[in-house]
């Protein structure tokens, strides 16, 4: 299934991400990809404040995986810009990937062999402010998440 | 003689103090991915209940993997440590075998991801199969080829029922027949894994 959303402000985004981080369920996990900039991190910032994460998420691209115990459900924000050589991958992300809360995986596309059925997020850069939001997946679990931004958001 | 016993290498931590070994404190709960941050507090907490310092130990065992990556290494560093400090003996036991009584017979399994478990077979102290990595549908024939071992681990990834692990007391029923490391600083963890290069 695949939906497209058009986010024309950091409000339209954090509703989108608001949608989605109320139907995740244990086990679920996020592949998001798009330039420098695109705003997966900020995308990510709300995902945590939808599953009632108090600590404030920031970028874990130099830490490569950061954790968060506080919400609904553990999140574990993985930046795996840095593993692109693929030379230092083998460090047990498969652990927090097909684990006990929800994983999010920005720049997926490095450590695709990794991924455990995700829900794949591709966002690309129309101007300043103007985001477009593919979001698709392969596997059924993931159909409530994609019916409700059809019906919520109305697109 | 006082023992340490440690073992983080799947969802629990365990911490276990031994004098002559008799259990004198265990404390084991599932801490998973945390248990970097807990182990030490979780030591020192063990330590003031029976009033002992850590040179007060004459052996260390420790849980040696396989399990979580991370995990693993979290109770064998410290470990090693203590051993380095205060010239305690260090035993290590697979983490597979601390999941269940030396004296039993047993089948210990872990979900190592990816449709794969680790796995290891014991008959009362012999092994019948080595620790190894397996994938889940090789695994469930094994269960049922030895039909009369229980089954210690987290089986709900499998859709089986198990036996929860009791690792203090795993770890304390293997260790007299298992011989101190010879050379502390060369002791690695064991991963299983082939892609996990040390």
């Amino acid at each position: 299934m695949k939906v497209f959303f058009t986010s024309k402000s950091l409000d339209d985004t954090k509703k989108l991400a608001l949608v989605i981080a109320k139907n995740l369920t244990r086990g679920m996990v996020i592949s998001l990809d798009g330039d420098l900039g695109a705003g997966k991190t900020t995308f990510t910032k709300s995902l945590s404040l939808g599953l009632d994460i108090k600590e404030e998420v920031s970028s874990p691209t130099f830490n490569i995986l950061k954790c968060y115990f506080s919400g609904k459900l553990p999140l574990y924000h993985i930046d795996a810009y840095r593993l692109e050589d693929q030379i230092n991958m083998d460090i047990g992300l498969e652990e927090v990937i097909e684990g006990d809360g929800v994983c999010v995986i920005e720049w997926g596309r490095f450590i695709e062999e990794l991924i455990f059925e995700p829900l794949n997020i591709k966002i690309s850069i129309i101007n300043a402010s103007e985001r477009i939001f593919e979001i698709s997946s392969d596997f059924s679990k993931y159909d409530l998440i994609i019916n409700k931004i059809k019906e919520e958001l109305n697109v | 003689m006082y023992s340490l016993l440690l073992d983080s290498s799947n969802t629990n931590l365990s911490v276990g103090i031994c004098k002559n070994n008799q259990i004198i404190y265990q404390n084991s709960f599932s801490c998973w991915q945390r248990q970097s941050e807990l182990m030490i507090p979780e030591i020192e907490k063990g330590l003031k209940e029976v009033s002992l310092s850590l040179l007060d130990f004459e052996e260390i065992v420790c849980a040696k993997g396989p399990g979580s990556y991370t995990g693993v290494r979290i109770a064998l560093t410290i470990a090693k440590i203590i051993s380095q400090m205060s010239g305690a003996k260090l035993i290590l036991v697979s983490s597979l075998m601390a999941m269940g009584n030396a004296n039993k017979k047993y089948i210990a399994l872990m979900n190592a991801r990816s449709a794969r478990s680790y796995i290891g077979i014991y008959d009362q102290g012999k092994v019948i199969l080595e620790d190894t990595i397996k994938t889940n549908e090789e695994v469930k024939e094994l269960i049922k080829e030895y039909s009369s071992f229980e089954v210690v681990g987290e089986g709900s990834y499998l859709g089986i029922e198990t036996t929860l692990p009791n690792e203090v007391e795993g770890l304390l029923s293997w260790k007299e027949l298992i011989n101190p490391e010879e050379d502390v600083l060369k002791v690695k963890p064991v991963y299983l894994k082939d892609n996990y290069g040390i």
